[in-house]
């Protein structure tokens, strides 16, 4: 805002400036000014976000005895890191998690986007109950869950009567029980985004292809799909990025029993609870280089798409 | 354009949304007792008797009306022990003078003293000393220094339902044939206990080890005698159990709660659990299960004698408290005070580390039972490195009695971290 009325000030000023003058050089050009403005936020962002990135770093090259600093470790601790099996197992059970539950959100997710892009009776209500599982914060929603499933109170066994099922206690339905949880809370959230995209298809498109004969599902695979590609994009990329952080289910839910354990749960135990401060950075380092990376493919991938879509137009 | 703009309007909302709930998640920050300097002590202990109506706070009242210059007031931490741990970790570890007197578990007192986060009670010692139960005392103490002051013990007890068994079994593979008989004549749940992946279900194990005869470490905890064989048979007998259904179903998932909850509900014949329970199940429980329960020591494998894990909390004075005097006879009062102290054992069922208390309450079923079992009760070494001793214990334990992994091999490796932890 400021700066927008500054430089048109600037502007007015060189033009209306007496004649044979030039246009002030001493002063900040516009750009100029635009990234003076702009200095304070990138410098929150980098002591807040690159700062403690930067830290960890330099602690993963440490090497201590619990939390005693022993001195200089080199890379030991990430050789350490990458023989740990419990490492492996976690980054085992984070993809699968990952692959799995956002595969489940995106589809449900654009199903409930579906439908509330419709104009129906209670449409307002449908949103907002929709999106209730989302607003719960995430422990509470795990603890909410593990609850649930466990065998005692067993809701969920007598609501399907299953007798005495150990939802939590079983190989392989524990992670079930871990991933329903976390598509129940956040398939919302991929709505929300979804129905933001759908929302800015114009209806004419869809118009004209009715107009030429397409049905339901042509409308649906051949213009609704493309026109919300750079919406989906977004919606992959946070889920992805967040399911690849994910802490307070498994934790709340299981325990890491039954290998479900996730990459910040490792390095959650190696920081606090069997203080290794070196070691457990440089699981954190290794994490944040692996949701580093595969932010950077969406973010190219959505960049590109953003691209041809204004070139098209 | 239009749609990017818009797509962006939703992302920022998505992500102010998850920031206010993130918020709402963080512990607000302690705004009293901080100040320094005002005399007011800050006691940072957990658990249900930690809560408003819980016997720490009826004990807390008690010493600020005492000492109205000291008053103390409770910060309460988690439920759960490690979490707890890792609470005043980061209090600690940051050198904050948010705490004065610490609640620590009696496996806690080795680490946080050789993390310097204590303050030495040795000049205390002869008031304690020779008024407390010997086990708890040794629980306070590490590298022959004292480190804290005991508060309240703890042991497991046998719960049995007296209109479903007679007598109660003195042996583990007695107490699997009455479990799988009357369990399947009631269409219920044998023995529940603390299976869940986390420090209790160490503690069970532990029980199993011990009542086969098995040991940790000699006398002053310098040489291992850790026994991979009785391990391995603790470990057996545990996934024998789980399959034949000796153990309720859910006792892979349970904490003390849900094995009470479980037992209370009348979905077990036996329970193992600490004395909290005993009051509480008369309180809470179905009267079916409320009117016809009765406690037990824990059996053991040979059917001699009893064993039981020793548990408890201590109080400590902070290093970095900046009331130390007053916090050191906070503690010391806690420990000795017989009105204090049997306040624990009547109001709560927490057992007291007041020897005297024993003798005045002996016709408390509970009490009574606890000075047969704390004799035998041992004690999970209070090494620095006990947490990492027990998350290795876990995570090679918990699958071999699930079935998702070789006893003998779990056995192998929980005997490498034992023996790792010496030569450390």
């Amino acid at each position: 805002m400021a700066g927008a009325e500054a430089a048109t000030e600037s502007r007015t000023l060189s033009g209306t400036g007496p004649e044979g003058r030039r246009p002030r050089t001493k002063g900040v050009s516009e750009k100029g000014l635009g990234r003076l403005f702009v200095t304070p936020a990138i410098l929150l962002m980098v002591l807040v976000a690159l700062f403690p990135v930067i830290y960890a770093f330099v602690v993963s090259l440490r090497a201590y005895t619990g939390r005693m600093y022993e001195g200089w470790a080199g890379l030991e601790n990430y050789t350490e890191a990458l023989e740990d099996d419990k490492f492996w197992a976690a980054l085992e059970f984070t993809f699968v998690f990952t692959v799995t539950s956002v595969a489940a959100e995106f589809i449900i997710g654009l199903g409930f986007a579906l439908l509330m892009n419709q104009a129906f009776r209670g449409r307002g209500i449908t949103r907002a109950a929709i999106l209730v599982p989302w607003v719960i914060p995430t422990v509470i929603a795990a603890q909410m869950w593990f609850f649930m499933f466990n065998v005692n109170p067993g809701f969920i066994n007598s609501v399907l009567m299953l007798g005495d099922f150990n939802w939590l206690g079983e190989s392989g339905w524990v992670k079930f029980a871990v991933i329903f949880a976390d598509v129940w809370k956040t398939a919302p959230f991929v709505a929300l985004l979804l129905l933001a995209g759908l929302q800015t298809i114009p209806t004419d498109v869809y118009e004209s292809a009715r107009v030429d004969g397409a049905n339901a599902w042509q409308r649906f695979w051949h213009i609704t799909l493309p026109l919300l590609r750079p919406a989906i994009f977004v919606a992959l990329l946070f889920r992805t990025v967040e399911a690849l952080r994910v802490y307070d289910l498994p934790q709340v839910m299981t325990r890491g029993a039954f290998d479900t354990e996730s990459l910040s749960m490792v390095v959650q135990q190696y920081v606090v609870q069997t203080p290794d401060p070196g070691l457990g950075s440089a699981l954190s380092t290794i994490t944040f280089v692996i949701i580093l990376g595969v932010g950077v493919i969406f973010v190219s991938l959505l960049g590109r798409e953003l691209t041809i879509g204004k070139a098209e137009r | 354009m239009r749609r990017t703009v818009l797509l962006g309007k939703w992302a920022i909302a998505a992500a102010a949304g998850s920031l206010v709930v993130a918020a709402a998640c963080t512990p607000s920050e302690d705004d009293e007792g901080d100040g320094g300097g005002g005399g007011e002590l800050v006691w940072a202990i957990g658990g249900s008797e930690a809560q408003p109506g819980g016997v720490h706070q009826k004990i807390a009242e008690l010493w600020s009306e005492q000492n109205p210059d000291n008053p103390i007031t409770i910060e309460v931490l988690p439920d759960e022990a490690d979490q707890q741990r890792e609470q005043q970790a980061n209090v600690l570890q940051a050198e904050g003078d948010d705490f004065d007197v610490l609640g620590t578990d009696v496996i806690w007192t080795g680490e946080y003293s050789q993390n310097g986060w204590l303050e030495s009670l040795e000049d205390v010692r002869d008031q304690i000393e020779p008024n407390v139960l010997e086990g708890a005392f040794n629980s306070a103490q590490w590298g022959g220094e004292l480190w804290a002051a005991p508060y309240n013990t703890n042991a497991g007890f046998l719960y049995y339902r007296t209109d479903l068994v007679d007598e109660p079994p003195t042996t583990w593979d007695q107490l699997c044939d009455i479990a799988a008989q009357v369990g399947q004549q009631e269409d219920i749940g044998g023995l529940i206990g603390q299976g869940r992946k986390y420090e209790g279900f160490v503690v069970n194990w532990l029980e199993y080890y011990w009542s086969a005869g098995g040991e940790l470490y000699n006398e002053d905890n310098s040489e291992v005698l850790f026994d991979t064989d009785l391990a391995t048979q603790a470990t057996e007998f545990m996934a024998n159990a789980m399959d034949s259904g000796c153990f309720a179903p859910g006792f892979n998932t349970a904490t003390e709660e849900e094995a009470r909850a479980a037992f209370q509900t009348g979905d077990a014949v036996f329970m193992r659990n600490w004395p909290y329970a005993y009051q509480l199940i008369q309180d809470e429980g179905d009267p079916q299960v409320a009117n016809n329960f009765d406690i037990a020591p824990l059996p053991t494998f040979t059917g001699d004698g009893t064993i039981s894990a020793l548990g408890g909390f201590n109080n400590a004075v902070s290093a970095f408290s900046s009331n130390k005097d007053a916090a050191k006879e906070f503690v010391v009062w806690a420990s000795t005070d017989p009105e204090v102290q049997q306040m624990l054992a009547t109001d709560a069922s927490v057992p007291p580390v007041l020897t005297s208390v024993y003798d005045e309450l002996q016709n408390e079923p509970d009490m009574a039972l606890l000075s047969e079992v704390l004799p035998d009760a041992k004690p999970r070494p209070p090494a620095p490195t006990w947490n990492t001793i027990s998350v290795e214990m876990q995570d090679a334990l918990f699958p071999a009695y699930n079935g998702d992994g070789d006893p003998a091999e779990a056995s192998e490796t929980v005997a490498d971290a034992f023996n790792e932890s010496v030569e450390e």
